[in-house]
């Protein structure tokens, strides 16, 4: 589980570090046209991503505490 | 009803004149005041914007951030020696220990705010504007509301670890309509606008007053019940 | 409803509407088309809007409860309130999250004072005050009125602060697209767009039930925890 939280920690921020590179990447004169789309769909991508991941952070959140609380009372 | 009113008046006239013996709070309030606006001016770049342009912003900052000074110490000396425990055992109604610590601490901040526009004045040669007593009117129901909101917050913070570090985050996002209405009526003041424009301001000021004396007064008692 | 009646409950719930993201999700990728206007960025709208909803129902839901509690004493409303809170800062940070990334695709910006946005993010401090109060006081039962006490100014203020940052907008023509569904003359929504709205809705309202009820389920075993743990010193 320590293995999870890691990848967790990595991913997000590396995700981040994408995007922004794509946002970047979009000032650059040529690369306009092509890369205005290809923003749009990374900021959709990360819109959803956010969502489940905000979602499914709160169930496992509930989840371990639950877990915990239903050792103490097992004792 | 005066017995009622006796009781705030009180513990007004303690606070206030503890307030003028030890004057801890006012040269506290009255020093940030002055050296705010002192680090205002060099923090303002006078190729790309008059301080006079930001005036009336600058000057509700200033009112805020002093004001949290001052209203985070309400209950501290109540804090020490468990004399709260004694105020809130007298028969005082709780509400009327409200008041008065909110009538105190409104005396206390209006006088800063007061001065706080005169030292903005000297500094960034502003004029007094359309009406100094409309002014003063919307510094006063400015300060009501935050002092209403800061001295029921301050009771919550003085009750917690974290203290008065807890304050800003508490107070700031219910002050925003006494930021907006505040400094939105200042501005048109400090520009020279007919009166006639900032009385929707006052009316929104002093519905904000309002609510956050009623809020305060009835909310205080489970704040600092046993 | 008894203890165990909570958690199935809520477990159902929320598979339920886990379910039901992925159907939302595959909705709006392969079935409803993209808006002409906007193109591809619009799809967010399928998530912002519901997380708006389900924050604010979160957050009402807490507020209500909390007054209620100052009145009645009664400790699970209390519980129903920390519940509700969470889940309301949870939606609200996707709210605030895809707000701005649609923002500023569809309009150029990541952030423009919009007055939902604006409220959305206040009234997210204001339950982060209440989590803080709730945590840093030594008495727990103190922290409990003490958080209740602030998501009441909260929820009684914030008629004012709408007020008063709908007044500030100096934007003569907003750029938060005006309500499409709730309107006078009825939903201007293509009508596949709708679907997929409202069943959205429908999802996340569900998924928020479902982990309230499984989050309720924490508190009062806590609770529990607790009392047993009084009786032991006692």
């Amino acid at each position: 589980m320590k293995a999870m939280k890691k990848l967790r920690i990595v991913a997000l921020p590396l995700l981040v570090l994408l995007f922004a590179a794509t946002d970047l990447g979009a000032q650059l004169p040529g690369n306009q046209m092509a890369t205005q789309s290809l923003r749009a769909y990374w900021h959709v991508f990360i819109a959803y991503a956010v969502a489940i991941v905000m979602v499914l952070g709160w169930v496992v959140s509930i989840a371990r505490r639950l877990a915990r609380v239903e050792a103490q009372l097992g004792e | 009803m005066s017995a009622y009113l006796g009781q705030i008046r009180a513990i007004v006239w303690k606070d206030l004149l503890l307030e003028l013996r030890t004057r801890e709070r006012v040269v506290a309030m009255g020093a940030f005041a002055v050296l705010a606006a002192v680090l205002f001016n060099y923090s303002i770049d006078r190729t790309v914007v008059q301080p006079q342009d930001i005036g009336a912003g600058l000057i509700w900052m200033t009112i805020v951030f002093g004001g949290l000074l001052g209203v985070g110490r309400t209950f501290h000396l109540e804090a020490e020696d468990g004399a709260f425990r004694g105020v809130l055992m007298s028969p005082v109604p709780k509400d009327a220990v409200f008041l008065g610590k909110m009538l105190s601490n409104f005396v206390l901040l209006y006088v800063v705010s007061l001065l706080v526009v005169a030292v903005f004045m000297l500094f960034f040669g502003m004029e007094l504007g359309t009406s100094p007593a409309v002014l003063g009117l919307v510094l006063a129901l400015g300060a009501l509301g935050f002092v209403a909101l800061g001295t029921l917050f301050a009771a919550v913070s003085a009750g917690t670890r974290m203290g008065e570090t807890l304050l800003p985050i508490l107070i700031f996002p219910v002050l925003i309509p006494m930021v907006v209405y505040g400094a939105g009526a200042t501005g048109r003041l400090l520009a020279g606008r007919p009166v006639s424009e900032v009385v929707g301001n006052i009316r929104m000021l002093a519905a904000f007053a309002l609510m956050a004396v009623a809020v305060g007064a009835v909310l205080f008692r489970f704040v600092v019940e046993d | 409803m008894s203890g165990k009646g909570i958690r199935s409950t809520g477990t159902a719930l929320a598979v339920l509407g886990l379910v039901g993201m992925l159907l939302v999700y595959s909705l709006s990728f392969f079935w409803v088309a993209t808006d002409r206007l906007q193109g591809v960025s619009q799809r967010i709208f399928y998530i912002h809007v519901p997380a708006a909803w389900t924050c604010f129902l979160a957050f009402g839901i807490a507020a209500l409860t909390s007054g209620m509690y100052l009145w009645l004493r009664d400790e699970r409303l209390d519980r129903a309130a920390v519940c509700a809170a969470e889940g309301g800062m949870i939606f609200g940070a996707i709210m605030l999250t895809t707000g701005p990334l649609w923002g500023a695709i569809a309009w150029n910006t990541y952030w423009n004072w919009e007055p939902r946005l604006v409220l959305t993010l206040l009234l997210w401090f204001i339950f982060l005050g209440y989590f803080m109060v709730r945590t840093s006081t030594e008495d727990p039962e103190k922290g409990k009125r003490f958080a209740a006490v602030v998501a009441i100014v909260g929820a009684l203020l914030i008629p004012l602060i709408h007020l008063s940052v709908t007044w500030f907008r100096d934007v003569p023509q907003f750029l938060h697209p005006q309500p499409v569904v709730v309107k006078p003359e009825g939903p201007t929504l293509d009508g596949d767009m709708l679907t997929v709205l409202l069943t959205s809705l429908g999802v996340f309202t569900t998924l928020f039930f479902g982990l309230f009820l499984l989050r309720y389920a924490l508190e009062t075993l806590r609770a529990e925890v607790q009392a047993r743990a009084r009786e032991a010193t006692a």
